[in-house]
Formats: C-alpha cells, structure tokens, sequence
C-alpha cells in the first residue's frame, strides 16, 4: 500500500522544484519515513519516467558521475492532482470509520 | 547492433565489459552489491538477457553516483535486494522465463478445455 502513497509523496516533491533522487530520498527520511532507501525512491522514479510524468535532464556535478534531475510536466501535474483527489477521499473515509469506533 | 553482433552477442559481452570496468572502480561493499543484484536480476532475463542491459547500466548509475556522494550500500539499497531486483525488472517491463511458462501453461489448460 505504501509503494503507491510513495509514488505520490516523490511526485509532490519533484513538483515543487527540479531534484534528483538523493535529494528526494532525503527529504522523505526528513519528513518521517525513515526506512526509505534510495533504491526505492529509483523504483518509483523509473516508473514515473515510463509513464511520462516527469522530464529529465541530465547535469555534471562537482563529484563523480552527472546527476539525473527530474521536473514535473504536465501529465505529471494532473497526475498529482488526482492524487491528492483520491488521498483526501480515502483519509476521510478511514477518519470517519475511526470516529465511529470510539 | 548488427546481424553478426545480434547472433553471436558480441555486443553484449563488449557492454558487459564495460559494466565490468565501471564496478571495479566502485568500493568494496559496492561490488557485493552489484553481484548480489546480478544474480538476482538474471531470473528476470529474456532468451538472450537483452533486456536486463539497460537495467543494469542504470542500477550502476544509481550506485555510482551514490558512491560518489559517499552513501553506505545500505542506505542506498536497505536489506531486501531481491525485492528491490523484482520491482527493477518490473518495472521495466522485462518479460521473463517465468512469464512465457506460465502463459504456455495458461495457453495449454485453455486448449485442453475447448475454448
């Protein structure tokens, strides 16, 4: 269940700016979701540029091989949108049923 | 690739080589890494083991930039490289051994009940 929440979270990141993977995986530890390794975070990427939601271009960094950053296009950005639509129907309903236990 | 280099997979073992030279240059844990995810990925591989290529020249990306940034293996991979493997060769779409048997079988019990 978590893979397709993730899929989304690396979507939100790479939505507010240009990133690479490493930076993403930091931030998700950042955030609370500390055993995501980077091989994951390269799992969801590789799909997410076999579906077409992101551009990428490749950089030189100051140390060892050139980067690969992602940024989101538009595709990526309705996708992001639906995701959110889908999350908030989901987090509520699972809210509601709490609520009613109690 | 040519009709020569497609039959004989010459052009394979070239870009094998240089995947070899590319680990040798990665730290030790790294090289662990790599034969461990090798000998998980190949399960994934089609007749010839084409397609794991360009999967394996973007997992020795993701390790060597990691390298560079001076991550353990550990933090790069955590411990479960084999569903790290299946979740690589899926996505990719690699179609493998194991797929085309259980089509044919899928195929047969199909004809086997007249359909």
């Amino acid at each position: 269940m978590l893979k397709g929440v993730l899929e989304g979270c690396v979507l939100e990141i790479i939505s507010r700016e240009e990133t690479y993977g490493y930076e993403i995986t930091r931030t998700l530890n950042a955030i609370g979701f500390t055993d995501v390794v980077e091989g994951t975070v390269y799992t969801i990427l590789i799909r997410l540029e076999k579906n077409k939601l992101v551009e990428i271009t490749k950089k030189p960094s100051e140390m060892g091989p050139p980067r690969k950053f992602f940024a989101i296009n538009d595709a990526g950005r309705e996708e992001l949108r639906k995701f959110w639509e889908k999350w908030g129907f989901v987090s509520s309903k699972i809210n509601e049923l709490k609520e009613k236990k109690q | 690739m040519n009709f020569w280099e497609k039959i004989t997979g010459s052009d394979m073992t070239k870009e094998f080589k240089s995947f070899e030279s590319r680990v040798k240059k990665l730290p030790a844990d790294y090289q662990a890494a790599w034969k461990k995810i090798s000998a998980n990925l190949w399960p994934h591989s089609d007749f010839t083991g084409r397609n794991l290529m360009p999967i394996f020249d973007g997992v020795l990306g993701l390790l060597e930039e990691a390298a560079a940034d001076g991550q353990s293996v550990q933090e790069v991979l955590g411990d479960d490289i084999k569903g790290f493997c299946s979740a690589l060769a899926g996505e990719e779409g690699a179609k493998s051994y194991r797929d085309k048997w259980r089509e044919q079988l899928n195929n047969n019990i199909a004809k086997k009940l007249g359909k």
